[in-house]
C-alpha cells in the first residue's frame, strides 16, 4: 500500500513512529497526481514546491524531538475560492484568472499554524455556482469512480482529490449541498458544519448567510480532526459563535437508544429507487446496531429549494459586483469609458451560470420586488428553522440521502439549470436551516458511490461524527475505498 | 403680480466621526495620509475580506442621538445599499436602512441674535462607511483612485423638511457642528470634508397646505455653501413655477464656484439601491447599561449654554455665542464666573479679546498656557478696583498667562500700580500743558476734544500709572 | 412573469450577447417561476433577532497593507493609484 492510500490518522501514526517522512507523503501524492490528474483535473493550481517545503519543515521537526499535531504532514486540497496568500485564487472564474491574495483566509492560517501540507487550489465550479464542477472557467473535473461522470458540485475538485488520493484531506465550502454531494458522488466524507462554527473569513462569499468551509476526508477520524482544526470564534468574522468546542478526536461507536428520524420528503419519487434502498439497507444496520428509527415529516423541504435560490442569489448580486475590473482580476481589454469597462468586463469576466445567479439575485431585490421574493424567502427561513427545532425534539438526528442520483454523465444536465438545481435537493434546507450535515458513503449503485446525509441540530458535530463512526465499525472500518485509476 | 413662495428645506449631513480606526476594520481612521496607505483587505473590498464592527462608532453615534433628543434603537441592524462606482470597493455601501440606531429626535437652533430658536426635526441618524476618493487631472487620460477613505466612519444625520429658509438651515447647521465638537465625536473640519451635506429642497406659494416637488442636491460642502445653494436652487424653482412649469423631482449637483446647480439625474434614471441586511454582520445590540453610561456623557450643549449666558449674565448674543463655540472656552468662562471676583462682561471681553489674541498669534490653545481663572480674574478685579489701568491689565496679562507669577508679583515687579494721588500727578499735568501750548490754546479756542490728547500725553509721562480720571480733572481744573 | 431582462443586465453591470438573450430570458422566466412556489408564511414578521448578538471590535488600529500589495492585483496604476476611465461626476 502506497502512503498516498493511507488516512491522515494512519500517516500521522506512522509519522510518530519515524516509519516514513512527511517528504515521503508528499512525494507519494504527488506521484498519483502526476499519474492521474491529467484525467481527473482535480486542481486548478499546483503547489508542489510550497507542499515540499512544508514538508520538510514538518520533518525538521521531527527530528528536532518537537510534537506534531495530528494534520502535520498532512497533504491537503484547498477549495480555490479560500484566499491563499500570494497563491492564485481564481474561484474558477476568468474574473480572477490571476488573482494572488495578499492575505490567508483564516482557515488557512489555522492549517499552516498544524503544520499542513498544501498541494493546491481544487477546482469548483465558478463562484462556487453548480453541482458539477463543470462551470469552471478553466477544465472540468472527472468523477475519479468513473472519468465520463461529474465528481458533483461546487466543491467537486476538493472531493475528486480526496476521493482518487491526490490528496488526504480537502478544504471545501458548502452554499446549498457544494460539500456534501461532491462527496456522496465521489464516495468520500464530506461535512457541511453548523452555520457560524467555521470562519468564512478570506472564503470569497457566494451567500454570505449559507456559505460554510467544511473539510473532506476518506475516514470520519480525518474529517473530525480537520473540522476540528477549522472550526472556532475568529474575531475577523463577526458570524462565527462565541463557544467552546472539543477537539474532536474521541468517538463515541455505540448507538443504542440513538433515534434516527427519517423524514418521508426526502425519499420522495425524485430519488432514485436504488439510492433510497441503500439509504435505508444502512439506517436498517444502524438499528441492528441499537438505534431507534423513527417516521417524520419535514413539508418545508419542497420548498426550501426556491427559498435557496432567492437568498443566495440575492447576497451572490451584491457580494459579485465587486468583481467589476478596477481593483483586481480581469478588466475587459477593450472598453469605451466606464460604464462600458463594467459592462464588459463582467460579461467576459462570468460565465452562463453566474450571471443567470446574478440577474436572479438582482431582480428578487429590486424595487418592487423586494417583499414577494427576498422577503418571502427570509420569513421562510425562520418558519423551516423552526420545523427543524420541532423535529429535533422527537429524534437526535436526521438521516437522508445526500444526492437524489449517483454521479451523472458530464454534460448531461448543463443545458437545464433547473435539472441541475434539482441536484441539491437533499441538501438544500440543511443550509437555510444553519445546521451541520455529514454526508457518509452507504453503498454502491451500478459501480458509483452512494451516500447517506446525517443532519443534526445547531453544533450537533460531534453527534454526527460519534453516529458515522459506529456506521464505519459496523461496515469494518473502511467507507472509502479508493479507485484504481490504473 | 408675483406670487409670494415659501421654500422648505430639509438636510441629510454626513459627519466623519473622529474614531481611531475605521468603521469596518482596524485601519487607521486618518485624513491626509499618502494615497492608498490606510488600507487593508476589508476597506479595499478584497475578495473573502468581511467587516467587524468599530464598537467606538455605535457610542458616538448613539451619543450623538441622544444629544438631538433621538429615541434609541437598541436592537438594530446593518444594511447594504448596492451601486457601482470605482471609489466604492465592495459596490455597497454598508449603512442603515429601515431601522436607524437613532431617530425621532429634534434639536433648537437659535436663529437670531435675541435668542429666538427653531426647533428642527431629526428624522434619523444612522451609522455607514465612507467612500473612496478620485483624482482628477487634466494632464492624465483616466481618473486616480485612492481608497484611504473607505471605511471611514460617518453618521448620517438626517432632518425633518422643517426648515424654511437659507438662513436657518445655516443656523441648524452651526448647531450640529457645535454638538459634534461639544461631543468631540467629529473633527468638524469642512475644508477636509469631514461634514458634507445633501440639501433637499422645494418651494411652495405662501398659503400652501401642500409642498412642492423636492429636488436633492448633492455636492454642498462648506456651510457658506449651503446657503448658496439653497437660495439658487429656490430661485430657480420659483423660476421655473412662475414661467409656468413645473418642478419635477430630481438630483442635481451643485457647482460651488460656479454659483449654480445642474442636473445629475432625473427621478426616472432614479437609481435602484437593492438594499438587505447585511448578512456579513449579526445584529447591533445595545445593553441598558451602556446606553445609561453614554447618555450620562451628554454635557450641556452649546444652544442651551448659549441662551443662558445671555440670560443670566446679560452678554450679548455676540460674545455668548463666541464664548460658547468651543466647550473649553465656555467651560474656562464658567470657572471665571464661579470666582465671582469681577464682572462677566469684562471676563467676556478680556477672554475674546487680548487672550484670543495671544493664542492665536501663538496657536495655542487656553490648556497650553498658565492663566488659571484666578489669576485672569485677579487682574480683571485689579483694574475693576482700578489700582491698575486698562493698559497696564494688558502688560500684566502678557506675563502672567507663560509664566506663574500673578498678577500682584507682575504690578509690584514693574510698578504698574495707578498713581490717583494729586499731588504727584499736578507736576505731570503742568509739565504737559507747558510742553503743548498749542493744543492748550486750541482747547481754549473750543476745540474740547484737544483734552484727550493731553490725558493721553499725561498717561505716557506717567508711564500709564496715572489714574486717567484724575488726570482729566486736573487738566480741567489747570485749563479751566 | 415576464421579467425586462435588459434592465435587471443593466443593473447587475451585464451585457448580454443577443444570441444568448433568447435563452436567459427563457432561463430566468423558468427560475422565476420555480421561486414563485414559495408559499407565503402567515402571521409572521421578521424582526432583528437579539439573540444574533454580535460583538463588536475594540477600537484599536492595527497594521494595513503595503500598498504594493494592495496595487498588485490591480490591472492598471499610476502614482500609488488605481487607474480607471475617467469619471465624469
Ligand atoms: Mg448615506
Ligand atoms: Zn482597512
Amino acid at each position: 500500500m502506497s502512503l498516498y492510500q493511507h488516512t491522515a490518522k494512519e500517516l500521522h501514526e506512522k509519522l510518530l513512529k519515524k516509519e516514513c517522512s512527511a517528504k515521503e507523503i508528499a512525494e507519494s501524492v504527488f506521484a498519483r497526481i502526476d499519474a492521474c490528474e491529467e484525467r481527473v483535473g482535480a486542481y486548478v493550481t499546483l503547489e508542489r514546491e510550497g507542499a515540499m517545503a512544508a514538508a520538510q519543515a514538518v520533518d525538521q521537526k521531527i527530528a528536532a524531538g518537537e510534537s506534531i499535531g495530528p494534520l502535520a504532514g498532512i497533504p491537503v486540497a484547498v477549495k480555490d475560492n479560500i484566499c491563499t496568500k500570494g497563491v492564485l485564487t481564481t474561484c474558477a472564474s476568468r474574473m480572477l484568472y490571476n488573482f494572488r491574495p495578499p492575505y490567508d483566509a483564516t482557515v488557512v492560517e489555522k492549517l499552516r499554524g498544524a503544520d499542513y501540507v498544501m498541494t493546491g487550489k481544487a477546482n469548483m465550479d465558478e463562484f462556487a455556482m453548480g453541482s458539477s464542477c463543470e462551470t469552471s472557467y478553466f477544465k472540468k473535473t472527472a468523477n475519479p469512480h468513473d472519468l465520463a461522470r461529474v465528481p458533483g458540485g461546487s466543491s467537486g475538485g476538493s472531493a475528486a482529490a480526496v476521493a482518487a488520493g491526490e490528496a488526504v484531506l480537502a478544504l471545501g465550502s458548502d452554499t446549498g449541498g457544494s460539500i456534501r454531494q461532491p462527496a456522496s458522488l465521489c464516495g468520500v466524507i464530506g461535512l457541511k458544519p453548523t452555520y457560524g462554527s467555521v470562519s468564512r473569513y478570506g472564503l470569497v462569499a457566494f451567500a454570505s448567510s449559507l456559505d460554510q468551509i467544511g473539510p473532506f476526508g476518506r475516514c470520519v477520524e480525518d474529517v473530525a480532526a480537520l473540522y476540528g482544526a477549522i472550526c472556532g470564534r475568529d474575531k475577523m468574522d463577526a458570524t462565527t459563535a462565541r463557544r467552546d468546542y472539543p477537539d474532536f478526536s474521541a468517538f463515541n461507536g455505540d448507538v443504542r437508544g440513538l433515534r434516527i428520524g427519517i423524514p418521508k420528503e426526502y425519499f420522495g419519487p425524485g430519488v432514485d429507487p436504488e439510492v433510497k434502498e441503500l439509504v435505508h439497507a444502512a439506517l436498517r444496520e444502524l438499528e441492528s446496531a441499537g438505534a431507534v428509527l423513527k417516521e417524520l415529516s419535514l413539508p418545508g423541504t419542497d420548498y426550501a429549494l426556491s427559498a435557496y435560490y432567492i437568498i443566495s442569489s440575492a447576497e451572490a448580486s451584491s457580494n459579485l459586483a465587486r468583481f467589476d475590473g478596477v481593483k483586481y482580476g480581469y478588466r475587459a481589454e477593450e472598453y469605451d469609458g466606464l460604464l462600458d469597462m463594467y459592462e464588459k468586463t463582467r460579461s467576459q469576466g462570468f460565465g452562463d451560470e453566474v450571471k443567470r445567479r446574478i440577474m436572479l439575485g438582482t431582480f428578487v431585490l429590486s424595487s418592487g420586488y423586494y417583499d414577494a421574493y427576498y422577503n418571502k424567502a427570509k420569513l421562510f427561513q425562520k418558519a423551516l428553522r423552526a420545523e427543524f427545532v420541532a423535529a429535533f425534539e422527537d429524534c437526535d438526528l436526521i438521516a437522508t440521502p445526500t444526492s437524489p442520483t449517483v454521479a451523472f454523465r458530464l454534460e448531461e444536465n448543463v443545458d437545464d439549470p433547473l435539472k441541475m438545481y434539482a441536484a441539491d435537493v437533499c441538501t438544500i434546507a440543511v443550509n437555510i436551516a444553519g445546521l451541520p450535515g455529514l454526508s457518509v458513503p452507504c453503498g454502491v449503485s451500478e459501480g458509483l458511490p452512494v451516500g447517506m446525509q446525517l443532519i443534526g441540530p445547531r453544533f450537533s458535530e460531534q453527534r454526527l461524527f460519534d453516529t458515522a463512526y459506529a456506521f464505519q465499525q459496523l461496515r469494518g472500518g473502511s467507507l472509502c475505498p479508493m479507485p484504481e485509476l490504473a | 403680480m408675483r406670487m409670494k413662495y415659501i421654500t422648505v428645506i430639509g438636510l441629510e449631513v454626513h459627519a466623519e466621526l473622529s474614531t481611531k480606526t475605521k468603521i469596518y476594520c482596524s485601519c487607521k481612521n486618518s485624513f491626509g495620509s499618502e494615497v492608498n496607505s490606510n488600507c487593508c483587505p476589508n476597506c479595499t473590498g478584497m475578495p473573502g475580506s468581511l467587516p467587524t464592527l468599530n464598537e467606538k462608532v455605535v457610542e458616538y453615534a448613539i451619543r450623538m442621538g441622544y444629544a438631538t433628543n433621538c429615541t434609541i434603537n437598541p436592537v438594530c441592524k446593518a444594511d447594504r445599499k448596492n451601486y457601482f462606482y470605482p471609489d466604492l470597493p465592495k459596490a455597497y455601501q454598508i449603512s442603515q436602512f429601515d431601522i436607524p440606531l437613532c431617530e425621532h429626535g429634534y434639536i433648537d437652533a437659535v436663529v437670531d441674535e435675541e435668542g429666538n430658536t427653531k426647533r428642527v426635526g431629526i428624522t434619523r441618524i444612522h451609522i455607514e462607511e465612507d467612500a473612496g476618493k478620485l483624482i482628477h487631472s487634466e494632464s492624465f487620460s483616466g481618473s486616480l483612485v485612492d481608497l484611504n477613505r473607505c471605511g471611514v466612519p460617518l453618521i448620517e444625520i438626517v432632518s425633518e423638511p422643517d426648515l424654511r429658509s437659507a438662513h436657518e438651515a445655516k443656523a441648524y447647521l452651526d448647531s450640529i457642528r457645535a454638538i459634534l465638537q461639544y461631543l468631540d465625536i467629529s473633527d468638524c473640519k469642512m475644508q477636509e470634508g469631514s461634514i458634507r451635506c445633501d440639501v433637499n429642497v422645494s418651494v411652495m406659494p405662501e398659503g400652501a397646505t401642500e409642498f412642492g416637488t423636492r429636488c436633492e442636491m448633492k455636492n454642498v460642502n462648506g456651510f457658506s455653501a449651503v446657503e448658496r445653494a439653497i437660495e439658487y436652487e429656490a430661485r430657480r424653482q420659483i423660476e421655473v413655477l412662475e414661467a409656468g412649469g413645473t418642478i419635477s423631482q430630481e438630483t442635481r449637483r451643485w457647482d460651488d464656484l460656479a454659483g449654480k446647480n445642474y442636473l445629475l439625474r432625473s427621478k426616472e434614471d432614479a437609481q435602484d439601491y437593492r438594499y438587505f441586511p447585511e448578512p456579513d454582520l449579526g445584529a447591533i445590540v445595545v445593553p441598558e447599561e451602556l446606553l445609561e453610561e453614554l447618555r450620562a456623557t451628554i454635557p450641556e450643549l452649546p444652544g442651551h449654554k448659549l441662551l443662558r449666558y445671555m440670560k443670566e449674565t446679560g452678554l450679548p448674543f455676540f460674545d455668548a455665542n463666541l464664548l460658547c463655540e468651543n466647550p473649553d472656552k465656555a467651560d474656562y468662562f464658567e470657572r471665571c464666573l464661579a470666582l465671582g471676583r469681577c464682572q462677566p462682561k469684562a471676563v467676556s471681553n478680556w477672554l475674546l479679546g487680548d487672550v484670543s489674541r495671544i493664542l492665536n498669534e501663538k496657536n495655542k490653545t487656553l490648556a497650553d498656557t498658565k492663566l488659571t481663572p484666578e489669576k485672569l480674574c485677579d487682574m480683571i478685579a485689579l483694574i475693576e478696583k482700578k489700582t491698575i489701568s486698562n493698559t497696564a491689565g494688558k502688560t500684566v496679562l502678557e506675563e502672567i498667562i507663560w509664566s506663574d507669577k500673578t498678577p500682584d508679583d507682575v504690578v509690584k515687579e514693574k510698578g504698574l500700580a495707578q498713581i490717583s494721588d494729586t499731588g504727584a500727578l499736578e507736576a505731570v499735568v503742568r509739565s504737559v500743558i507747558d510742553a503743548n501750548e498749542k493744543v492748550v490754546n486750541d482747547y481754549r479756542g473750543g476745540k474740547t476734544n484737544a483734552l484727550g490728547f493731553l490725558v493721553g500725553q499725561c498717561m505716557r509721562q506717567s508711564k500709564g500709572q496715572g489714574n486717567p480720571a484724575v488726570i482729566r480733572e486736573l487738566l480741567e481744573k489747570a485749563l479751566g | 412573469m415576464n421579467i425586462d431582462i435588459k434592465h435587471i443586465a443593466k443593473l447587475s453591470r451585464l451585457s448580454i450577447e443577443e444570441d444568448k438573450m433568447e435563452k436567459f430570458q427563457r432561463d430566468m422566466e423558468n427560475i422565476v417561476a420555480m421561486v414563485e412556489k414559495l408559499p407565503a408564511v402567515e402571521n409572521q414578521t421578521l424582526a432583528v433577532d437579539p439573540a444574533d448578538r454580535m460583538e463588536l471590535r475594540k477600537d484599536e488600529i492595527r497594521p494595513s497593507l503595503r500598498r504594493e500589495a494592495l496595487l498588485q492585483n490591480a490591472p492598471q496604476s499610476a502614482a500609488g493609484c488605481i487607474v480607471v476611465p475617467k469619471t465624469v461626476e
